[in-house]
């Protein structure tokens, strides 16, 4: 919870007095008993409300939203791990899909919210960490899909016709398989444009999200590989489990479209929860310190031995190899893809994502990746409802406008308006001097010398 | 064999029409200060950055500790034990002091990628030593109470000391200092020049240094190597650099030497 | 500058000879229709040489290949001015703040859509078969230049003032944000009016093609023709220049837009007001990319709020061809880059049997050339290398 202040000193602008009565109060819900009783108590009404009223509806929205604040908020307070980390995983791993058998379309936001925060986190790693600006992260995204797409459909026989589809099983080893190729592509795309400075590599990236569109576009000529412009349907999803458990051991009736559901919700937490695992680590390593290092200052993090090009390529593969995942799973997911759905404002919205978080910023990257997802599927949509009812009631609004369409206009004036007033992020990555000081106790002065001596000496 | 640590020879090295360093050869014996001085411009800090690889000679070798570097790319160079600070300190801003110095010790840190992403128990112990040791350096040169904050937030002359920090986290063997007492007072240039003496006390290091303050470089160096207009034009101890009337003709111009003599 | 000043200044009077403001002016057009002639014979030497090639199996190429080149080349003539005309306002504004302008393509755009709507304007008046088509060549124009114009100064202000001195990508993506804000409001607008999502339109008839001369390959003669609107578009493309080139090489302006490219900090010190000359950079860019926005609209018909996109992309790969910064590279890259493209677009298809088609892989093509350029050479064609100082 006290890590949150920067979030909620926007919103407030507070004056000096109610400052400090905001800061005692957030420290008093952050830890201790205080913040026992109001995550509990906050858990527990939203938890009722969304069971008790799943119809998917304004008041839900609001509930639902107030939820994944809950469970970001928690995920960051300064609580015990045993009560973040079951909170948390209450939350996410039993609220979340009860609501989502009441309510499909919840669910599925909260679906592509989680791959968005996979997305997000990775892009985090290269334009955020390394400082290296991608404007065609969507690209690794789209190898991934088409990879699984092709494979795992008849299109494998329009390559040649002697192949035949991969069995759906095979979807487990493709999300890793999709892991790799991402990886590959990153490199393969990053060896020749590393050593760009910074803004002709953002055009070049661009240059190549718009090359693998092209591709994808006109691939089913003279071969069709990709079927073009009318993209792939039928995607195959792998065979559900749990099923009989689930309908026969528990009771639950539920379809077979809700399952599959169900299924790639928790797919998805899996694959952000990895992902987060990931990136946090490597933050927190030689190769996270050399990454800022280069994002700081090329040519004093060569000096020191970085191997520049070297930790470049490292963070384009880790970055493409979470997108390459992803988009097996998204392809599996959707049942459809075309080309479309890989173009340059797909990237843009994920940059949005982490610009709006905060570059470099991992909490920042997943609260962006969420905020921006559902302003897309749900805040957008309900303001042009209500648009819709304020124009029949009279109110002088353009027919043409329509917030859903408008996408382009909101991240637009959101990169803008981030990049003058708050190029940080809301969530600005924050240095670990906690953790620092923790435990070890500084060396005495009389010590240092001799032992700083040892550390030269031993090259 | 010989004790030279460091051989450079024939250097040269243009920009356009401009000849920044013409045909410099400049040899280091271990373990000792030597001092490179020279006017404004004289390509000082471009014969630095031959010897450290970020710029490529277009003449001459460089032999660092028996291996032959002209030409190699600079974290290689840095790798092999030649660490430096830069005229126009460039630290890593937006990192905090302890960070900086664990970027210097990047080459000493070998925790493979998959060890990290699983966080073997080998990796928490070598970052457990490597955060130790970067305490020590910053002990060493007096910072470890600033160790959480950010780099751009430190006073100048802290700033200068945490250069020097970084560049011997890498353990170097050589060290070269670009103008290190640049924009600080007498009193912090005097603990800057008692820093670089402890530096090859102590830790036994080669020390290369540019410098403007002659006070200092009188004091500290060995050797004094003079260039003007890219050119080596005197080399020797600081007293017959003191009287070379070339040197006193660069540094105050035609006419001060026949004075001066 | 003091250099340059002494060379192109007599002494006694501080005027100019006409002959040197002529070559100061004529001398980067001259080398502009040099690669103009350049590129088009190397390329059509390539496109007969890949036809020889392949003679053996298909005997019919040669011919063809042949009776398309007139044509392919006219096509790369329009590109190519497009491209530079569009290229020159990246190239000022990197010359001036080292800053891509991504918003450019947008510019662009929109005086696209103003010639569309003084078009459709005019029709709707019953104007429009009345108006002398030189005139509503020049009023789209000036109306392009004037609109597109103020909205880069406009926008130079508000997204990209405040943002000066920050680190280097920060302004570039506030420069893609502004991009998506002026295609999404120009298509709000464009769809809240009768111009519609695609607007087409008409324009006065400017007679019928010119037949520039016949070819006698094989059995029939193959007539050259250039469509009037393709003639007017390059000939406006070249007054453009020429006067670009007088403003920046000829007068006291320029010469202040050149010193703040060569050293904002020493040109605000000389007394010139470096807030002025950028705003000023920006109004010249945008004013001819507004033109080129007109004219490329009123050369194919139609117009829509994306369409800046692709061009404003091969637009700046052209000024990086060039050598980004350089105003004679940017005309220079921006032919070349035209004509490469139009030379893929339409030999393509014909070289592979159909197999591949043109359009799309002249895009791939173009990004290509920019990968390569930045790798290999990435001072452009014109631009000197430089090594960054440490
Ligand atoms: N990257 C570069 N490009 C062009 N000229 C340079 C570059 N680096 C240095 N110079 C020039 O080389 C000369 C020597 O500079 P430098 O080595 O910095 O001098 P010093 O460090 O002795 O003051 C100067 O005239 C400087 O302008
Ligand atoms: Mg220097």
């Amino acid at each position: 919870m006290a890590r949150v202040a920067s979030l909620q000193n926007i919103r407030m602008t507070p004056t000096a007095q109610s400052a400090r009565l905001w800061e005692q109060l957030r420290t008093y819900l952050g830890r201790g008993s205080g913040a026992y009783a109001f995550f509990g108590l906050y858990a527990a009404i939203c938890t009722w409300q969304l069971f008790t009223n799943p119809r998917t509806s304004l008041r839900t929205d609001i509930f639902f939203v107030l939820f994944l604040l809950l469970v970001f908020m928690v995920y960051r307070s300064a609580t015990p791990l045993w009560f973040r980390g079951g909170l948390t995983a209450v939350l996410l791993v039993v609220v979340m899909p009860i609501f989502g058998t009441l309510n499909p379309f919840y669910i599925d936001v909260a679906t592509q919210a989680g791959i968005f925060v996979a997305l997000a986190l990775g892009l985090n790693v290269v334009v955020g960490f390394a400082g290296l600006l991608d404007l065609g992260y969507v690209a690794f995204f789209a190898v991934g899909a088409y990879l699984w797409a092709i494979l795992s459909t008849p299109q494998i026989t329009q390559i040649n016709p002697a192949w035949s589809p991969v069995p759906p099983i095979m979807f487990y080893p493709f999300v890793v398989l999709g892991l790799v190729i991402g990886a590959v592509f990153g490199i393969l795309l990053g060896l020749p444009v590393l050593r760009l400075r910074g803004d002709y590599l953002a055009i070049v990236t661009l240059g190549f999200g718009e090359v693998i569109r092209v591709l994808a576009n006109n691939l089913d000529r003279p071969i069709n590989i990709t079927n073009g412009s009318q993209g792939i349907r039928e995607i195959e999803r792998p065979p559900l489990i749990l099923t009989n458990f689930i309908r026969e051991t528990l009771g639950w009736n539920l379809s077979d479209s809700q399952l599959y559901q169900q299924f790639f919700y928790f797919v998805v937490l899996l694959i952000v929860i990895f992902t987060v695992v990931v990136v946090s680590r490597l933050k927190n390593s030689r190769i996270g310190r050399a990454w800022e290092a280069i994002r700081e200052d090329e040519t004093a993090a060569v000096a020191q031995g970085i191997p520049r090009v070297r930790m470049k390529l490292m963070a384009f593969a880790v970055g493409a190899s979470f997108a390459g995942a992803m988009g097996v799973v998204f392809a599996s997911k959707q049942l459809f893809i075309n080309p479309p759905t890989f173009d340059l404002l797909r990237s843009i919205n994920i940059l949005a994502m982490v610009i709006l978080g905060g570059m470099g910023s991992i909490p920042g990257s997943i609260l962006g990746a969420v905020i921006v997802t559902l302003l897309d599927l749900q805040i957008l949509p309900r303001m042009a409802t209500v648009l819709r009812d304020a124009q029949r009631a009279g109110v002088p609004i353009p027919a043409a406008f329509d917030p859903t369409q408008y996408q382009r206009l909101l991240f637009g004036i959101l990169l803008v308006l981030m990049m003058i007033f708050r190029p940080q992020g809301i969530l600005p990555d924050e240095r670990r001097s906690e953790e620092l000081h923790a435990g070890d106790e500084p060396p005495s002065e009389e010590e240092a010398p001799p032992a700083a001596r040892a550390a030269a000496e031993s090259s | 064999m010989t004790s030279n640590i460091l051989e450079a020879r024939n250097v040269t090295k243009t920009f356009g029409g401009l000849v920044a360093v013409n045909d410099v050869t400049l040899t280091v014996e271990k373990g000792r200060i030597v001092s490179v001085i020279g006017p404004n411009g004289a390509g000082k800090t471009t014969f630095f950055n031959i010897l450290t690889g970020i710029y490529k000679p277009d003449k001459g070798t460089v032999i660092f500790d028996g291996t032959s570097i002209a030409g190699n790319r600079p974290d290689i160079i840095a790798a092999l034990g030649m660490r430096r600070t830069f005229q126009n300190i460039r630290l890593f801003d937006n990192m905090t002091v302890l960070e900086n110095v664990l970027v210097g010790m990047h080459t000493h840190l070998h925790a493979p990628f998959w060890q990290i992403v699983t966080r073997a128990a080998g990796v928490r112990r070598e970052e457990a030593r490597a955060r130790q040791k970067a305490r020590e350096l910053l002990a060493y040169v007096g910072l470890d109470e600033k160790r959480d904050d950010l780099a751009k937030n430190l006073p100048y002359g802290d700033q200068r000391r945490l250069e020097i920090a970084r560049a011997l986290a890498g353990q170097p063997k050589l060290i070269l200092l670009d103008e290190p007492t640049a924009g600080m007072n007498p009193h912090e240039t005097d603990a800057a020049t008692e820093l670089i003496r402890r530096l090859r006390d102590e830790l036994g290091l080669t020390v290369v240094l540019i410098e403007h303050d002659m006070r200092l470089v009188m004091a500290i160096s060995e050797r004094i190597t003079v260039l003007d207009y890219g050119t080596k034009i005197a080399e020797g101890d600081a007293a017959a650099i003191r009287s070379n009337p070339r040197v006193i003709e660069a540094y105050l111009g035609k006419g001060a030497a026949g004075a001066a003599a | 500058m003091a250099a340059e000043a002494k060379v192109t200044t007599s002494p006694q009077t501080g005027q100019r000879s006409l002959a040197e403001v002529l070559r100061t002016v004529f001398g980067p057009v001259g080398q502009m229709l040099l690669f103009v002639v350049g590129s088009a014979i190397a390329l059509s030497l390539v496109v007969t040489l890949l036809a020889l090639v392949q003679i053996g199996a298909r005997p019919d190429l040669l011919v063809r290949t042949w009776t398309i080149l007139p044509q392919v080349i006219i096509d790369g003539l329009v590109r190519g001015f497009l491209f530079a005309t569009i290229a020159l306002g990246y190239t000022m504004v990197y010359g001036v703040l080292e800053f891509i302008n991504f918003a450019h393509g947008e510019i662009f755009m929109v005086g696209g859509v103003v010639g569309a709507a003084v078009a459709l304007a005019l029709a709707a008046a019953g104007f429009l078969a009345a108006v002398p088509g030189l005139l509503f060549v020049l009023l789209i124009i000036v109306l392009g230049m004037l609109v597109s114009g103020t909205l880069a100064v406009t926008v130079e202000r508000v997204a990209y003032r405040p943002l000066r001195g920050a680190p280097r990508l920060v302004p570039l993506i506030s420069a893609i944000g502004v991009s998506l804000v002026l295609q999404d409001v120009t298509r709000l607008i464009m769809t809240s009016t009768p111009l519609g999502f695609n607007a087409r339109f008409n324009t006065p008839d400017f007679g019928s093609p010119i037949r520039l001369f016949e070819m006698n390959l094989g059995d029939r003669p193959v007539p050259v023709i250039i469509s009037p609107k393709a003639l007017i578009f390059v000939s406006a493309a070249v007054v453009m220049l020429v006067v670009l080139n007088y403003l920046v090489n000829a007068t006291r302006l320029g010469k202040a837009i050149r010193a703040t490219a060569q050293d904002r900090a020493t040109a605000s010190l000389m007394g010139i007001n470096v807030n002025q000359i950028i705003s000023l950079t920006f109004l010249i860019g945008g004013a001819l990319g507004g033109a080129a926005g007109a004219l490329f609209g009123m050369y194919v018909g139609t117009v829509n709020p994306y369409m800046g996109f692709i061009p404003g992309l091969k637009a700046f790969t052209a000024a990086v061809l060039g050598g980004i910064g350089n105003i004679t590279g940017a005309m220079v890259g921006g032919i070349v880059l035209g004509f490469l493209e139009a030379f893929v677009a339409s030999y393509l298809s014909l070289f592979t049997g159909g197999a591949f088609s043109g359009a799309a892989y002249a895009d791939i093509a173009a990004f290509s050339i920019l990968i390569l350029i930045l790798i290999f050479r990435p001072s452009g064609l014109l631009g000197e290398a430089t090594t960054q100082k440490v």
